[in-house]
């Protein structure tokens, strides 16, 4: 057979390095073409990831078994020696940017695998890759952070599945810093500054919120063919609203990222929701900065129980804690006095008498008061019983009012009482045991320091706000305004917000870091828009645009002009959908004869393609459990 | 252990001097049997006197059959068997007293008394029946009984420190037919167990629609309890005057939500299209909603009247309901969420629905519902007034606030109820065949035929015989309905046939009975031990049968009367009920399923009397079964205060015996 000269560009020579030429016959597979490429480059290093790429034709030379002529190269093709892994910039849900190595041979879907693999997030079929919104000139300070967590050094073979080191995959044991980035990955972000998040896009309407989703990458071709390059940037978000076995053992960093990518949701109002869920997502994520702060540790010591040796570790201090306990024990039975002079109000009695001031005394879940601290072994002037009332705190730290507001219940309705106290320290202990009074609890109850602590945080809170600005505030310092949508910035000031998050958070304040994390994503995912993933689209025989919102169990049509919802489709009623690539057309048959049809105006029918076919697919998860279905399955999507 | 033994005599001097307090109480109190208040006390240990001198006869029976149940804390089982068992003891309060006060005291109060008696001898005493038997079974293991007696003392003893400090209601339940049943109800007790104790009581069916419902008189409010609540907590937050009730009910909205899942998360579509959903569609949106790591609430948004804080008028606002509480849209702004206002949040409030509130309030419509703190009693502004246009869109919004409220938990106590009601089903099924023949009821039909007999001894005999009769129809589908006030005779007009059936189908149900007991009680329960052991069965009946004539006896005349119209089985019955040794199947079941007894009467027409009880008995014998211990049943019942070869009575004999040795 002939031989002929191909010339194949080498990647790694530079971007002006000239081609280097071979000789080659038609009959030479893909492996001897890069064997003879290889030595003709004298270069010695591990040439194993590389790899031809087909310039013309957009297509990875893989099969190396393949000659040249089935193939179908000759000598006019430009071809690209190059690794098939290449380092990006992936932006990650919390907002942070992390440098690693992908996979640009493979489809997206198996790109997407191996970095979820990389980070440690099991359940991979739920994220893909976005192209990012093009963002204004960047600060230099920026580009500074981008470098600190870098993963482009951890050797691709050594990513393994489930085996935890230390309470984290291997990998990231290797050196301090790649510690580092896998406490990036795996704790949530301290709240942003205000000014953050009031930088942000918004999206204003369901229009704007449908643009982000004609950016998502498609999931069966690979990286080059959708003109991504070495060093790019990508967004990796979770995709699909349909999570699937979260366990809080292995889904620390699936846990951590899905509550960021949550959070910004509704920070940046992607999601809508009332101002009272605001103020509790507000609690929350104040609650979830606290504690991931003071215990960053204990999250790691739960995910190595794994670890024998750590687990058995953790069995010591247990230990040791329980026998300590007992003394504990001890002190707790016998519950913290609590009386003192405090000023009481009934607004609803007909008086003009104001606050009067009273002696006093917090016994199990009633406070009892006296004339004064003499009288106080006789009988008390009144006893109110706490339990089931709501308890509400007006405070104002700069005029020094600390007020307790009850609302008791009785057979009559609710009574009100308002509660005077005059300083912070008082406050704070009343009302910490109202609160505990009021949920049936009694002062000896182990919580009440802490609901103690929490409201003096709380208190602190309202006291720096004055002096806001410093971008991610530390943990006694943080801005209520950091914790709410910019519209509610417009709305309150930090000190109205304080209390009205303060509001929430009694109800959350004792959760764990994993519980707080898991009621946050519960709470977001029962608001009704969750899950709602928008595209433009223009119905068949329809002369003006509307709006089709994918979820996870059905299709809604949104009519612009209305803005309402006007027809629901569920996917259990699906007989089968068809994409018409030509017209770019989806067109999908209901049981019943319903047939509809529509083309995509702001994203690839292909996306939204994509996103049908993969939340059926995630509706079968349940049922088939093997690990590697889910790529066939997709696959057969294609 | 000295002390333990100290202190558990000076817990039995307690309920000693309780008793006897309820001694000297029930004999004044039998002759007001009459009208039944609806009352509810909130107890403590001490208090306990004073709240019980209001109670009546019969409740006290009753209360001291419950009472004696948690004596036996430790059998867990046993003592809801026991409940289950003495419920159809009630009839004492019917008696007039005069006559035969004495005996139809012992009678009809046996369960409690003979209980009791373990406690104090006295009482018992004077009831002669009760310590013979016991005397009888306790040969067979002495010392491995007494072992027994001593762990089950210092249980008991803890047992009782631990309640001492529980907070206690006497609950009064109103049936479906009117009757009730009283019961005690301790402040851990959830509403599921108050639920299983009355399914025991009652025999009713146990699907999962029966629920406790709670009626607010003053304000006309009604509501389920959810199965998970405790149900002193709620009931604690009623005035001591109040006229609420508890009624025992079929609720078919309690767990719609899952039996048709479509009509509340697609509410949206045509009816017709709901109606034909398909089951695994309903199976796809119940796991949806409620199986997810969110519990999903239905989407509902509807125009709603609402009732004005102070004014009498009712204004239209639009509503929308979400997992974080109802809003309403204000006038004039869009219905996104940020605009929303908050109506009302439901970690304070639950919901209740309206009753005649367009006569009341001048409502639109009747369905309404509202939605009010559960302490508040009285009219407040407090107290969220909503107005539906239809029942249909009430029950949608009652039930989607509930599963703001409750979420996954709703879900899990459907679970369970259905767990409970296909448990239940099971055994129905089974027992079905042989409930056919009466054999397998024999031993609740003993127990209620005696009831019964003291029930008409009182009265006039023919008079109320044939009241009962008119009756009969009736109860027959709702059992548990069967039970006190007019129940008493229900239950025995059927009950008393069982004798003759049996006889009748005397062979089959022989065999039937013995399968049943040996076949489905898996083991024979510990009682077995202290059962005369079955080489005396033959003894033993005669034994303690005779007690229970006398009983009977009295009583028999009437209903023979009355039941002579009913059924030819009916003369058998009065003879056969304890005076013959053999016939009565039931006591050979008692026997611990000794040899099937010679059936004598071997007529079979048993198709006359089956309606009756193929619809009481299915139900019953179901319930029955399930629990494990039929023995158990029949001696208490059986034997009246006189049949003592269960258990508990073995106890107290052994507990008196220890005693008076010391």
């Amino acid at each position: 057979m002939a031989a002929w000269d191909l010339s194949v560009i080498v990647e790694d020579l530079g971007p002006d390095a000239a081609p280097i030429t071979i000789s080659v016959a038609s009959d030479l597979h893909i492996g001897g073409v890069i064997l003879k490429l290889v030595e003709k480059l004298q270069i010695q290093r591990d040439w194993s990831d590389h790899a031809l790429w087909w310039e013309q034709k957009q297509r990875w030379l893989l099969k190396t078994a393949w000659t040249l002529e089935k193939w179908e190269v000759h000598a006019d093709a430009r071809l690209v020696f190059m690794p098939q892994h290449k380092p990006v910039k992936l932006g990650l849900p919390n907002g942070i940017i992390l440098k690693l190595r992908a996979c640009f041979s493979n489809p997206v879907f198996q790109t997407v695998m191996g970095i979820c693999r990389m980070l440690g997030i099991r359940h991979p079929e739920e994220l893909s890759l976005l192209r990012p919104v093009e963002e204004k000139k960047k600060k230099k300070d920026k580009d500074l952070s981008e470098d600190i967590y870098d993963l482009t050094e951890v050797p691709l073979s050594s990513v393994s599945r489930p085996c935890l080191y230390n309470g984290m995959p291997p990998h990231f044991a290797d050196s301090d810093k790649l510690e580092a980035v896998y406490k990036m990955l795996s704790v949530t972000q301290p709240p942003p500054a205000p000014e953050v998040i009031a930088k942000q896009y918004r999206p204003a309407s369901v229009v704007d919120k449908a643009h982000i989703n004609g950016r998502w990458l498609d999931s069966s071709r690979c990286l080059m063919q959708q003109g991504i390059k070495g060093n790019d940037r990508l967004w990796l978000r979770f995709k699909f609203f349909s999570f699937y076995d979260i366990d809080s053992k292995y889904d620390v960093v699936r846990v951590t990222q899905l509550y960021e990518q949550a959070r910004w949701a509704i920070l940046l109002e992607d999601i809508d929701c009332t101002e009272e869920e605001m103020m509790l997502f507000g609690a929350l994520q104040y609650h979830i900065s606290k504690v991931s702060q003071s215990e960053p540790q204990m999250l790691c010591s739960n995910a190595a129980l794994d670890d024998l040796e750590t687990a058995l570790q953790s069995l010591e201090v247990k230990m040791e804690g329980e026998s300590s306990s007992a003394s504990e024990l001890l002190k707790t039975m016998t519950a913290p006095d609590l009386n003192d002079y405090l000023k009481i109000f009934r607004p609803k009695r007909l008086t003009l008498k104001g606050y009067k001031q009273y002696w006093f005394k917090f016994q199990d879940t009633s406070i009892s008061y006296f004339k004064s601290k003499e009288e106080s072994i006789g009988e008390p002037i009144q006893q109110i019983n706490l339990k089931g009332c709501e308890v509400a705190p007006d405070v104002n730290v700069a005029a020094q009012k600390f007020l307790i507001k009850l609302l008791i219940p009785a057979p009559e309705g609710m009574n009100e009482v308002y509660l005077r106290c005059d300083n912070e320290q008082q406050y704070a202990e009343w009302m910490a045991a109202c609160r505990l009074a009021s949920k049936g609890k009694s002062l000896a109850d182990s919580t009440f320091q802490s609901e103690i602590d929490s409201i003096r945080s709380f208190l602190a809170m309202q006291k720096t706000n004055g002096s806001q600005g410093n971008a991610a505030a530390s943990d006694e310092s943080i801005n209520p305004h950091s914790l709410v949508s910019p519209r509610y910035h417009k709305k309150y000031k930090p000190k109205q917000l304080t209390p009205r998050i303060l509001d929430a958070y009694q109800n959350v304040n004792q959760l764990s870091l994993t519980d707080a994390l898991m009621r946050f994503l519960q709470i977001w995912q029962a608001l009704p828009d969750f899950g709602l993933s928008y595209v433009v689209v223009r119905f068949k025989g329809s002369r003006k645009d509307e709006v089709l919102g994918i979820a996870p169990n059905r299709l809604i049509r949104i009519d612009l002009g209305v803005g309402d919802v006007v027809k629901t489709w569920r996917y259990n009623n699906m007989k089968q959908w068809n994409v018409n690539w030509d017209i770019k057309q989806v067109a999908i048959e209901f049981e019943g004869n319903v047939n509809i049809a529509f083309s995509c105006l702001t994203a690839d029918c292909k996306i939204v393609h994509e996103y049908i076919g993969g939340y059926i697919f995630m509706s079968t998860r349940s049922r088939e459990k093997s690990e590697k279905d889910p790529l066939l399955i997709k696959h057969q999507l294609r | 252990m000295e002390d333990i033994d100290a202190m558990f005599s000076d817990l039995l001097g307690e309920m000693d001097l309780l008793t006897q307090s309820l001694g000297q109480e029930t004999g004044p109190a039998a002759d007001l049997p009459s009208s039944t208040k609806e009352v509810n006390f909130s107890t403590d240990y001490a208090d306990w006197n004073a709240s019980l001198n209001e109670l009546e006869d019969k409740d006290l029976d009753d209360l001291m059959s419950d009472l004696m149940a948690d004596l036996n804390a430790t059998e867990e089982k046993l003592a809801a068997e026991i409940r289950g068992l003495e419920a159809p003891t009630p009839p004492p309060p019917d008696l007039p007293p005069p006559p035969n006060g004495q005996s139809v005291q012992a009678a009809a109060a046996s369960p409690s008394p003979a209980s009791l008696a373990s406690a104090f001898p006295p009482p018992s005493s004077t009831t002669s029946p009760p310590p013979a038997p016991p005397s009888h079974s306790a040969k067979p293991s002495k010392e491995d009984l007494e072992a027994q007696v001593k762990a089950e003392k210092i249980k008991l003893a803890l047992e009782k420190l631990k309640e001492a400090k529980v907070k206690k209601l006497v609950v009064k339940v109103l049936m479906n037919d009117g009757s009730s049943k009283t019961l005690m109800v301790d402040e851990r007790q959830t509403v599921r167990e108050v639920l299983d104790n009355l399914f025991e009581k009652t025999h009713c069916d146990c699907n999962v629609d029966w629920s406790l419902c709670e009626t607010s008189h003053e304000l006309q409010l009604e509501r389920t309890f959810e199965d998970h609540e405790n149900l002193v907590e709620p009931l604690s937050a009623w005035t001591r005057d109040s006229e609420n009730q508890v009624l025992f009910q079929e609720r078919g909205e309690k767990y719609e939500v899952f039996k048709n899942p479509q009509n509340f998360y697609l509410w949206k579509k045509d009816k017709k299209a709901l109606k034909e959903i398909k089951d695994k569609d309903k199976e796809i949106l119940i796991k949806e909603n409620f199986c997810g790591s969110s519990i999903i609430v239905p989407d509902l948004e509807s125009v709603l009247h609402l009732r004005e804080d102070g004014k009498k008028s009712w204004k239209q606002r639009l509503f929308q309901l979400r997992a974080s509480g109802i809003y309403y849209v204000p006038k004039g702004k869009t219905k996104s969420s940020r605009d929303l206002v908050c109506f009302v949040q439901f970690d304070n409030v639950n919901v209740y629905y309206g009753k005649d509130f367009k006569t009341k309030y001048k409502a639109p419509t009747d369905f309404c519902f509202v939605l009010k703190h559960p302490q508040i009693q009285k009219e407040s502004q407090y107290i969220k007034y909503l107005c539906c246009d239809d029942a249909w869109t009430m029950n949608l919004w009652v039930t989607a606030i509930r599963i703001a409220k409750y979420g996954s938990l709703l879900y899990e106590n459907f679970q369970t109820a259905q767990k409970k009601a296909v448990v239940n089903s099971a055994w129905t099924n089974r027992s079905t065949p042989s409930s056919s023949n009466p054999s397998t009821p024999s031993p609740t039909v003993k127990a209620k035929a005696q009831s019964q007999a003291n029930g008409h001894a009182p009265k006039p005999p023919p008079g109320p015989v044939s009241q009962d009769f008119g009756h009969l129809p009736p109860p027959p589908p709702p059992p548990p309905a069967l039970n006190d006030p007019l129940p008493p005779p229900p239950p025995d007009p059927v009950f008393p046939p069982p004798p003759p059936p049996l006889a009748a189908k005397s062979s089959p149900k022989a065999v039937g009975r013995q399968q049943h007991l040996q076949g489905n009680f898996p083991p024979p329960p510990p009682e077995m031990n202290n059962l005369p052991p079955p080489p005396p069965p033959e003894e033993s009946p005669p034994d303690f049968l005779p007690p229970p004539p006398p009983m009977n006896f009295l009583p028999h005349p009437p209903p023979p009367t009355s039941f002579g119209g009913m059924d030819q089985s009916l003369p058998p019955p009065p003879p056969d009920p304890e005076f013959l040794p053999p016939p009565p199947p039931a006591p050979h079941v008692t026997g611990g399923g000794g040899p099937p007894a010679p059936p004598p009467p071997p007529p079979p027409p048993p198709a006359p009397v089956p309606p009756l009880q193929a619809a009481l008995r299915p139900t019953g014998s179901a319930k029955k079964m399930p629990p494990a211990p039929p023995k158990r049943t029949t001696p208490v019942q059986g034997g009246g205060g006189g049949g003592g070869v269960d258990l508990m009575s073995e106890l107290r004999n052994a507990m008196q015996k220890k005693r008076s040795n010391q």
